[in-house]
């Protein structure tokens, strides 16, 4: 017991901090919106400027009043200071906001008690107004290096009654408390504002400012500063022209930082249950009271992570039931006392936390129980091996891109991409990315990724990573070339190209396949029949899965996405009236040349990389008028958080057709009547919002909200579908996702009677396996709601050990399926087989080993019955 | 009056009542003792009496206004054959907000064009709060004459502008300060939604779809159409979004904060499962909120969304009004909208449930100023237009709410009214309405005609322009425009 003494010990001690604090009847946070957050952790120390790229893009995430970052574990040598130093100093940064402050404040809260190793005052451009957009002066920072010094902490053990702890835990609470004072003293939210404390922590700091994130990195000249993980934070409040930056996230516990995308219920009710532990925020956001209470669990009352993250997103409902009884046990307790700390509403958390005791830097992403805020996590192994938390996925492959063009080791492609489920037996709905010490380089630490119970997330064995730059020999061949790629070419054979590359990937090294590209891109300007020989067979590479031996995956499909985008970049622009060809190349350079096609020109090719997001100069923008001015064949490529393709075109689309490559956005296909889109990678959310007809071909997963208020449409989706599929759909949507959702699909489905031109859904729960080859998943589908307060349609489930269950269900049943369902739904399933290469025969009837009948492996979800029509003769309709 | 600046005003025309016998305050009791003598005829200035074949018959009940007439028939009659009486049926109606008084005046106003002007409070209600508890001060100056086309007010301009951000969106004005809340198709009957879409047309303003799909009826009035985007995302397209000149995202009611659209299966009937694609019979329930909006970002998402199907496009967000009201308006005024639409409490038909009509959101007079203030202070006040709503219901309502510091109001419920609606709250049961304008009853639908619809429309809002006028002249204002704002023209009774 003797932990619990201490929590106690630590709570009663800052009963003092608190009595000059108002105890307000109604807690309220200033109004605030929803936020852009991202963070990555990697195995080496790498510059700041990386953390640039991701923010920008998340631009319309925030809107300029608060932006801040912060940096965690660092080379010592950056900082000035010895290794020891780093490692045992707290770094306290406090920023001034009023000119002269900062010796009073030194003289009362820092010299008395703090023995500093290095002061200094953060370096800084020299005029905020040099860097474009930021408005408000940022605050000066002085960074301190600081121990509590013996006498100093000896008094306060002795006064404050903390005889049990250790010495490390008593300075640490110092610290905190220290910290406390000066903000009460220097900052209040609604009056006076000198200086408050940004962090201080052990090996990490925060800075923020009035402005976007990236203008943190600019103005404290962080471009080429060094630290494992980076974690920043868009803010978009909705109040006040001028903000204070002590608004802004990250926010700190001791040794963690927080960013936080959403807004909680139940401010109120959260602040008082930390009133009731003597905690007090000060700062008027819901984030300050999230990072206070993971403070509060995890240095106070030392609980695990595991159950630090259960206090926050209690796991619910039927998932609960799937615990094993032990875990029941605990976890009902900690629901028990801590059920009133739990923030609720939307949220999303991403931690960076310095696990002092265990040397361990960790990198955690944690959703809510309800998953009401996108995130992405990615996990990139290699000799240089990166952990990524986003809002969108889009600013993963920035940060990627960005990382890589510094480090080749780095690739463009991570080697997985997941969505966590919120609440959930199955992965508890977080993440974690630790940061641990390797034996021989200090600066070089070994990256795992775990989920909330611990069990590991790890990529395929065995597999080398490309590495541009290095030397791959050439093993001469007879009749020189190794790549016989001309031959298929010459006879125009796409699919034998196809497997021959497939077969290739066997004996090739790197530089075979490469050599293999490059003679694919050399035939690709030979001709327009050569180009779509070439394009049809990269793109079907890029599409499909397979295996690739001793090569990774990911750099497979990095070079596969090199070559494309350098063939398609090499296609002729507008200007050139004279050139060959059918397709035309425009940029956000070229885009004065627009106009409508001439009559052999067939397809548009849009480098979107330039353009803005949204608005009026968009690339979607530029496509929607490109359509009517007659252009209907389309290739999108270099995507960096531009959104909304194939919006606008309007009704009656048909035969118009978009391919998609690299990083697609938001809402791309919503409102789509009649286009055909193809994704070639994962989606983001809001796809296909009220998507009337057409067809969407998603070669990968999908995010949040998808198909939302959906009419029609033919869409197959590779993979995974987030939250909250199909809500809210009618008509006749027409859905195959070969893996499984995370909760909420289809709830509300209005889509008629599916036999009779009304829509479904066929859920394979299929997924591949690091050969490429699908094998279904454990479960089909992990979460409950599904079909819930549905009135028409139906979900075709692939489930022949039926481990879907009737509590995962609101208003729907379970059935068999009838040979007209099957009927129904194999044209789709054809179709699909086509798309992604997931065989009907081979794959979705096989179950264990032996091919079944589609009525034993499949099962409907329906529509219990409605309200039985009497016969009185008062229904009109039958 | 019908020429202002460039825009033609409809004509009233008197469009009587669908009924025989419309209620009306009174009734005139006439006993056998009446000699036919024609006196009562004779000096009735309301025409509440008529000599057919030699004898006297009290033909227009509802036209007599009672203890207010000059010339009281019931005194002059030589035989005392006539007994004046309150109409039962008249206090049976309403309610508190909407007592009997005002619908009687509505109606009035939607047959003759014209707010009565004896025997009916058409000002202001009975509930004692909100509108009913505010007056508007007009300065000691005398009371002229402003009946007639003469008073200063006549030619005030009453018309107001929507978009105000300068961008490449449409430059709409509205002539007149309102224009048509969002009624569902579903909700009232088509006839019902073409009258007030036609009568929108008429006045050279706007009439909201709802969010139960946009009937290709409609058509012809595209221009004067605004579509709404709301929760469930019902019959709305892209070729709905894209044919209009507002967008609407419907993020709450303030009539029902928290809850989403609901119809009842009953009035699904095959018609509107159609439009909304959806199932007969199955009540249709829009979530709460939008799914893909949990937050003021996604919401900025979601107008660029709009704004890249249909470029040109006014974005109104409608929002109900919670504490943190001015927040909301100044984050849609971030995300690009151009029109903040509060709803406030008192608003909504029968169909919102009572426990939340009751009991939820802020008074959208307390909502009103609060915004206006908190945008004034941020210096983005004449960037975006503020539209208020809920339970406004007379000209005077228009006024106050104005003068609260609203630009425009959107109306709902009176137009119903005009369509002598009696306020019986059964808007949801069964195929809705006895009076064929909350139904998707195929037969009780028929009760109301297009023409008549709109006329009554266009007769009752051509009164809410005159007396607009009149007011805005005894105010010595040129325009509404003016008046926004300016609360010094009001006051409370309680807190003055």
């Amino acid at each position: 017991m003797r932990s619990l003494n201490n929590a106690d010990a630590i709570l009663a001690s800052r009963k003092g901090l608190l009595e000059d604090q108002p105890s307000d009847s109604r807690y309220e946070t200033e109004a605030e919106g929803g936020c852009g957050v991202t963070g990555f952790a990697c195995s080496i120390p790498v510059r700041g400027r990386h953390i640039f790229e991701p923010s920008s893009q998340m631009h319309n995430r925030g809107n300029g009043r608060g932006g801040g970052i912060a940096a965690m574990g660092f080379d010592h040598r950056m900082l000035g200071i010895s290794r020891e130093a780093l490692n045992e100093d707290y770094i306290l940064q406090i920023a001034v906001l009023e000119e002269g402050v900062i010796d009073a404040l030194e003289e009362q809260f820092i010299k008395p008690f703090l023995r500093v190793d290095l002061r200094e005052r953060l370096p800084h451009v020299d005029d905020y107004r040099d860097i474009k957009g930021l408005e408000t002066a940022p605050p000066e920072v002085f960074r301190y290096l600081v121990r509590v010094r013996p006498e100093a902490l000896n008094a306060f053990v002795e006064k404050k009654g903390l005889h049990g702890l250790k010495s490390r835990e008593a300075e640490d609470e110092f610290i905190y408390q220290n910290s406390f004072l000066i903000n009460k003293k220097y900052y209040e939210p609604y009056g006076k504002k000198l200086a408050f404390v940004l962090s201080h922590g052990r090996n990490f700091f925060i800075l923020k400012i009035v402005g976007y994130a990236e203008q943190v990195v600019q103005y404290y000249k962080l471009d080429d500063f060094k630290a494992h993980i980076w974690i920043a934070h868009q803010r978009y409040p909705t109040k006040g022209r001028v903000w204070h930056p002590a608004g802004a996230h990250p926010f700190i516990g001791l040794n963690e930082a927080l960013v936080h995308n959403g807004d909680f219920a139940n401010y109120h009710s959260v602040t008082e249950y930390l009133r009731q532990k003597n905690i007090h925020p000060l700062f008027l956001t819901d984030t300050e009271v999230s990072v206070l209470l993971f403070d509060l669990y995890s240095r106070v009352y030392r609980y695990p992570l595991e159950y630090v993250i259960e206090a926050l997103a209690p796991t619910m409902e039927r998932d609960f039931d799937q615990l094993d009884s032990e875990k029941q046990s605990i976890y009902r307790a900690i629901q028990a006392t801590h059920i009133h700390g739990s923030p609720d509403g939307p949220w999303f958390f991403i931690v960076a936390r310095n696990d002092t005791g265990a040397g361990r830097l960790q990198l955690i992403g944690i959703t809510d129980t309800s998953m009401l805020r996108p995130q992405v996590f990615a996990l990139h192994d290699g000799q240089v091996q990166v952990g990524l938390i986003c809002s969108e996925k889009q600013a993963i492959d920035a940060t990627l891109k960005s990382l890589s063009e510094e480090d080749p080791r780095v690739g463009t492609v991570a080697d997985r991409y997941w969505n966590a489920r919120g609440g959930s037996h199955t992965d508890g709905g977080s993440f974690i990315f630790n940061l641990d010490e390797t034996p021989g380089d200090p600066l070089e630490r070994q990256l795992t990724c775990v989920d909330k119970f611990g069990r590991p997330i790890s990529v395929p064995a065995g597999k080398v990573p490309y590495l541009p730059g290095t030397v791959y020999y050439l093993m001469p061949v007879e009749d020189g070339g190794r790549s016989e790629a001309s031959r298929f070419f010459e006879l125009q054979q796409p699919d034998e190209l196809y497997d021959y590359i497939l077969e290739g990937l066997k004996s090739w090294d790197y530089s075979g396949f490469m050599e293999c590209l490059k003679d694919i891109r050399n035939w690709a300007l030979k001709g327009e029949a050569h180009f779509d020989v070439a394009l049809n067979t990269l793109t079907r590479l890029l599409d499909m899965r397979y295996p690739t031996y001793d090569k990774k995956r990911r750099s497979v499909l990095q070079m596969l996405n090199q070559t494309l985008e350098n063939m398609l970049r090499n296609l002729p622009t507008l200007e050139d009236t004279e050139a060959q060809g059918s397709y035309r190349f425009i940029d956000w350079e070229t885009r004065h040349l627009f106009r409508g096609p001439s009559y052999n020109e067939k397809a548009l090719v849009i480098d979107a990389s330039l353009f803005p997001p949204e608005g009026d100069n968009c690339d979607s923008r530029l496509l929607a008028e490109a359509y009517l001015r007659g252009w209907r064949r389309f290739i999108v490529l270099g995507l960096r958080g531009q959104r909304f393709h194939g919006c606008g075109l309007g009704a009656d689309s048909g035969g118009v057709r978009i391919d998609i490559f690299g990083s697609s956005g938001d809402y791309l296909a919503s409102g789509i009547d009649g286009l055909s889109i193809y994704v070639h990678g994962n989606a983001q959310d809001q796809l296909g919002q009220i998507m009337k007809a057409g067809k969407l071909v998603i070669y990968g997963d999908v995010g949040q909200t998808f198909m939302y208020g959906a009419k029609g449409g033919e869409v197959y989706v590779m993979g995974n579908a987030a939250g909250r599929p199909l809500i809210n759909a009618v008509g006749k949507p027409r859905v195959v996702i070969n893996g499984t959702c995370l909760d909420y699909l289809a709830e509300s489905f209005m889509a008629g009677d599916p036999h009779n031109g009304g829509g479904f859904v066929i859920l394979n729960a299929m997924t591949f396996d690091d050969e490429g080859n699908a094998v279904p998943l454990a479960n089909p589908y992990p979460g409950s709601n599904l079909f819930s307060l549905a009135s028409g349609g139906a979900i075709y489930l692939r489930d022949p050990y039926r481990l879907v269950d009737d509590q995962q269900l609101n208003g729907g049943e379970i059935v068999p399926i009838s040979e007209d369902d099957w009927r129904l739904v194999l044209p789709y399933l054809n179709e699909n087989e086509m798309l992604f290469g997931i065989s009907i025969d081979r794959d979705l009837l096989v179950v264990d080993g032996e091919k079944k009948s589609p009525l034993e492996v499949y099962r409907k979800v329906r529509p219990r019955k409605g309200l039985e029509k009497t016969d009185d003769g008062l229904d009109e309709w039958t | 009056m019908n020429r202002d600046g460039g825009f033609e005003f409809p004509l009233v025309k008197r469009t009587p009542s669908r009924f025989r016998n419309p209620i009306g305050k009174y009734r005139l009791n006439r006993s056998t003792a009446c000699i036919a003598c024609g006196k009562c005829v004779e000096i009735c200035p309301y025409g509440v009496h008529s000599m057919v074949k030699g004898k006297v018959v009290v033909r227009n009940h509802y036209l007599c206004v009672g203890e207010d007439c000059p010339n009281p028939c019931h005194e002059a009659c030589p035989v005392k054959a006539l007994a004046l009486r309150r109409n039962p049926d008249f206090a049976v109606m309403g309610d508190f907000r909407w007592p009997p008084d005002l619908i009687v005046s509505t109606w009035r106003m939607a047959e003759f064009g014209q707010a009565p002007d004896k025997g009916l409070e058409y000002r202001i209600g009975e509930s004692g709060g909100g509108f009913d508890k505010l007056r508007i001060v007009f300065g000691p100056g005398k009371a002229e004459d402003d009946s007639g086309d003469k008073h200063e007010g006549a030619k005030a301009d009453l018309g107001v502008k929507l978009n105000r951000r300068g961008d490449n969106a449409h430059r709409i004005r509205i002539e007149v300060p309102f224009y048509g809340g969002g009624m569902s198709y579903g909700s009232v009957s088509i006839n019902t939604m073409l009258s007030r879409v036609k009568a929108a047309t008429a006045l050279g303003t706007f009439c909201c779809t709802g969010e139960g799909g946009y009937p290709d009826e409609l058509k012809p009035y595209d221009e004067h159409v605004i579509t709404q985007v709301a929760t469930g995302l019902f019959g709305v397209r892209e070729e709905t979004i894209q044919r209009v000149k507002i967008v609407e995202f419907k993020y709450a009611q303030g009539a029902k904060p928290g809850l989403g659209g609901h119809l009842l299966g009953d009035k699904v009937t095959p018609g509107v499962a159609r439009m909304r694609e959806a199932v007969v019979g199955y009540p249709l329930f829009s979530p709460f909120p939008f799914h893909s909006v949990y937050s003021v970002e996604d919401h900025k998402k979601h107008v660029d969304w709009i704004k890249a199907i249909n470029p040109k496009a006014l974005v109104s967000v409608k929002v109900s009004t919670p504490t943190d009201v001015d927040m909301v308006a100044v984050g849609s005024y971030y995300a690009g909208a151009h029109i903040i639409h509060l709803d406030g409490s008192y608003g909504g038909t029968g169909a919102a449930p009572d426990i939340a009509k009751k009991n939820i959101a802020m008074p959208i007079e307390y909502a009103v100023p609060k915004v206006h203030r908190f945008l004034t202070e941020e210096g983005v006040r004449d960037k975006i237009t503020v539209v208020a709503s809920g339970g406004i219901r007379t000209p005077h309502d228009v006024a106050k709410i104005i003068a609260l510091g609203a630009d425009a109001v959107c109306i709902g419920t009176a137009d119903l009214v005009a369509l002598e609606c009696i306020r019986c709250h059964n808007c949801e049961s069964g195929r809705g309405c006895a009076r064929g304008i909350a139904t998707t009853d195929p037969e009780l639908m028929d009760l109301v005609s297009l023409d008549w619809g709109a006329q009554r429309i266009v007769n009752m809002y051509s009164a809410w322009c005159k007396e607009l006028r009149r007011i805005l002249g005894r105010l010595g204002m040129k325009s509404i425009r003016e008046l926004v704002g300016k609360r010094e023209c009001l006051i409370h009774l309680d807190y003055n």
